[in-house]
């Protein structure tokens, strides 16, 4: 069959087979990016709600400091945290460099530009009446508000699921922050970085299917909420 | 007769620009007034001043019976519906709900409510419609039936008839002329003078963001006489 072959039909035997290393490697995938993603959300939500709703001074310098935070390197954010957690740096003495709880932190940095953003692009493209029609009909600023994320509820599910995609491929935090550390810190991506390199070319192919399966049904749910 | 609203000595200015301004305006209840006067002449602006969106920087606004200060419970005394309504996304009485839990009325009262205003309003059966899915003129009544649901004692309306066409017209006149029935004033805006004349009892003109002189009009729909005193009622 060839060695593309070979590593493929190795690579459904270990899914099949829920090898421990593959199972390991996707529960703590799955785990840190969902952490990471309900925390961005709770922060970028209210953040792009806010950016999209008030006009103050320095506004546009936030709005470009977050498309430049959304442009970061996942190293860059990796590298910025290793120097805050390490030992030396000023949360060191938590002891949070290379458990998951750091990586959760990393991959929350780099979700919450890309939900922010998204999601103010979703209330600034919202209809202008959406707010002074809830406000006519008694609602508070509050309210108001919350009514406009309701009507852009499918923008804002977009925003939260491009920033879960953006945290489950990612490499770079998950290796420095979390170290590759098999059972605990190992990721599907640092997973596959570091088999492929040891030659495990069949392991690496096998995470990488269920890392596109994944991505595929993530796409199909936001898809399914789309045609609602 | 104890007025529905009063407003006294109202300035708005945006920014440098002169906006509005009224001496004195009092509206008596389950009447009908139009309010007339050309483009940019504060229609809007005195349509959003007296639904309590628009601040005066100088002046007063009373709601009967109200606290001047108790904006929240002022605000549900009155409804504005906007010359393009928005609808919300849902179906219509999704749309009804909504106003109806930001008050907290009970899913049972809701109900009642939602099913008496759309039946009002002509729009029975329409329950369940999409609201994006609906004609000008039943957009105009949806939203209508919205602001009707809350029971506002004070209703205005920015140019209700401008986006529907005349088969709708005749059949949302009638809806508006029956509305005092109900127990709500009603203010609405338009450019059309047969229909000022026609729907409101008293017309109210704007020109250049100063209310000058109303007419009454008699039941004959024929302006009766010049209002004596300049801005009140």
């Amino acid at each position: 069959m060839g060695y593309l072959g070979d590593s493929l039909l190795t690579a459904f035997e270990l899914i099949l087979g829920f090898d421990r290393d593959v199972r390991m490697a996707v529960w703590t995938s799955l785990y840190t990016s969902s952490c990471s993603i309900v925390i961005a959300a709770l922060i970028g939500v209210p953040t792009g709600l806010w950016l999209g709703l008030k006009r103050f001074r320095g506004r546009q310098l936030l709005i470009a400091l977050l498309n430049t935070l959304m442009a970061m390197p996942t190293v860059v954010v990796g590298l910025l945290l290793f120097g805050l957690l390490s030992r030396q740096g000023p949360f060191g003495p938590l002891g949070l460099l290379f458990t998951p709880l750091a990586m959760i932190a990393g991959q929350s940095v780099l979700a919450t530009p890309i939900v922010a953003n998204l999601v103010l692009a979703a209330v600034t493209g919202a209809d202008r009446r959406i707010i002074n029609t809830a406000l006519t009909l008694g609602a508070s600023r509050l309210q108001a508000a919350i009514k406009l994320l309701s009507e852009v509820r499918f923008g804002v599910m977009a925003a939260v699921i491009a920033g879960f995609g953006r945290v489950i491929a990612e490499v770079g935090v998950a290796m420095m922050l979390g170290g590759n550390i098999r059972n605990s810190t190992r990721t599907m991506t640092t997973a596959i970085a570091l088999e492929t390199s040891k030659g495990e070319f069949a392991f690496g192919l096998a995470l990488g299917v269920i890392l596109l399966s994944v991505a595929l049904v993530v796409n199909l749910f936001l898809n399914s909420l789309q045609q609602r | 007769m104890q007025p529905v609203i009063t407003l006294n000595n109202i300035q708005v200015t945006q920014g440098e620009n002169f906006k509005l301004s009224v001496e004195t305006l009092a509206l008596q209840p389950r009447r009908i007034y139009a309010l007339t006067g050309p483009n940019g002449a504060g229609k809007s602006t005195l349509l959003r001043v007296m639904a309590l969106l628009v601040t005066p920087q100088t002046g007063s606004i009373a709601f009967a019976g109200s606290e001047r200060h108790d904006l929240a419970r002022q605000r549900q005394r009155v409804t504005l519906v906007e010359q393009s309504p928005y609808l919300f996304n849902g179906s219509v009485t999704d749309n009804l709900s909504y106003v109806l839990k930001l008050r907290g009325i009970d899913s049972r009262e809701r109900s009642m409510r939602i099913g008496a205003t759309l039946a009002i309003v002509g729009l029975k059966g329409f329950e369940h419609r999409q609201a994006k899915q609906l004609s000008g003129g039943e957009i105009q009544r949806v939203a209508l039936a919205r602001a009707l649901v809350l029971k506002p004692e004070l209703l205005l309306l920015d140019e209700p008839t401008a986006n529907i066409d005349s088969n709708s017209l005749q059949a949302y006149e009638t809806l508006l002329g029956g509305l005092p029935g109900y127990g709500v004033t009603v203010v609405f805006s338009t450019h059309d003078p047969s229909q000022s004349r026609r729907l409101g009892e008293e017309v109210l003109r704007l020109e250049n963001g100063h209310l000058i002189n109303g007419f009454y009009v008699d039941s004959k729909h024929t302006a009766l006489n010049q209002r004596s005193d300049g801005n009140g009622a």
